[in-house]
């Protein structure tokens, strides 16, 4: 039996490496590690809970059975949100799906599916104002991002839920850095445009 | 700087938080300029929200509904390794024992194939003399077998006849091994199927 190492205070490449030699307990690590920033990506790009589980598992099989094709010269993450977003994407391309609420999706029509499509955002510590002007924004603006273009939404997704730099976003979604820049540029005005409302 | 207000590109600096040259006059406009500063501030509060957004967790188990569809590869080399491991005593005095017993072992082997090296004449000669007392014990042992697998008839034909009767006996030899292989394949696959 191979020596027991502390996998989560392991960087990235040595958790990738540790599983091209077979490690199991890497590959789930991986997976612990990435399942909520991938479903939450997943989420926000389709707009669909039980969907983007689907998806988001998808994500992790298929980087995981080509672990072995990952280049260490590239984050692992990049790659990571980079097959996370064609797989979104591939999925939008298929099926056109618009905007779902975090009320829950408009073409719900039963409770059960008002429940599936919906979902809380965690917020700790605060006055019941606090929170009621916090899910105010916080559904004013995960309705804003589900109504940007696809390209625009995993941009600044990544720019500022992720935290990836300008250039890591351009090698995620294989774009030119400066149509990274516009894209950003533009969802972010687009965004600004769409809260006026709530912000006045 | 002053005569003119922010272009949009630069507002995008500002909300990068951008450090580089250049920047500075972009902070100082922004102090001065009630007009870019209320932008700034829009933009930047979109920005904020923006961060705050939570990770959203998927259901329980998301690890095992993964790993169920992932096979594991384990190369050749890790798997030796593991193997070798595995073999080896936990404790640290009981590998110092088995580290010291394969070492002399180990020494012992590379003496002996130096000095066999190094006698070479009487290598060839110890080798010479040990086919010469083996060689009719395996043959006799062969013929011994060949009789028992088809009977002493066969044998007397075989070395009575000549190369078309040893054709047709290792022609049937060969078919029969063919019709068991084939047969047991058929059947592991049968099993298979079964479960």
């Amino acid at each position: 039996m191979p020596p027991a190492l502390d996998l989560a205070n392991l960087p990235d490449a040595d958790v990738v490496a540790l599983a091209k030699r077979g490690r199991e307990a890497a590959y789930r690590e991986l997976v612990r590690r990435y399942e909520r920033p991938v479903f939450s990506l997943v989420y926000r790009m389709v707009r669909d809970r039980e969907l983007a589980e689907d998806l988001a598992q998808d994500t992790f099989i298929k980087v995981l059975q080509h672990i072995d094709r990952y280049r260490p010269e590239f984050k692992f993450s990049s790659w990571l949100f980079k097959i996370a977003n064609n797989v979104a994407i591939d999925h939008l391309r298929r099926r056109r799906i618009s905007t779902v609420s975090m009320d829950g999706s408009p073409h719900a029509v039963t409770a059960e599916a008002v429940e599936r499509t919906s979902f809380d955002v965690s917020v700790h510590e605060e006055s019941a104002l606090e929170l009621l002007e916090a899910k105010e924004l916080g559904t004013a603006i995960e309705r804003a991002i589900a109504q940007l273009r696809p390209e625009y939404r995993a941009c600044i997704l990544l720019r500022h839920v992720e935290d990836k730099s300008y250039e890591e976003i351009a090698a995620t979604l294989d774009l030119p850095l400066g149509t990274v820049k516009t894209y950003i540029h533009r969802a972010r005005h687009e965004l600004r445009a769409l809260l006026e409302d709530v912000r006045q | 700087m002053k005569h003119r207000h922010l272009l949009p590109e630069e507002f995008d600096l500002l909300l990068d938080d951008e450090v580089g040259f250049g920047v500075a006059p972009l902070r100082d406009h922004l102090a001065g300029c009630a007009d870019c500063r209320a932008q700034f501030d829009e933009a930047r509060q979109v920005a904020v929200a923006l961060e705050g957004l939570p990770h959203l967790a998927p259901t329980f188990g998301m690890a095992d509904r993964v790993m169920a569809q992932v096979p594991v590869f384990v190369p050749w080399h890790v798997a030796a390794r593991d193997t070798a491991v595995r073999w080896l005593p936990q404790s640290r005095p009981a590998r110092v024992i088995v580290g010291g017993l394969m070492t002399v072992a180990g020494a012992t082997l590379t003496a002996g194939v130096v000095w066999l090296a190094s006698r070479g004449d009487l290598v060839a000669f110890a080798t010479e003399v040990t086919a010469t007392r083996v060689r009719p014990v395996v043959a006799g042992a062969l013929q011994n077998g060949a009789v028992a697998l088809l009977g002493p008839g066969v044998m007397e034909s075989l070395e009575h006849g000549g190369l078309t009767e040893l054709g047709v006996v290792a022609s049937g030899f060969a078919l029969a091994a063919l019709a068991s292989a084939f047969g047991l394949r058929a059947i592991a696959a049968a099993a298979r199927r079964r479960n």
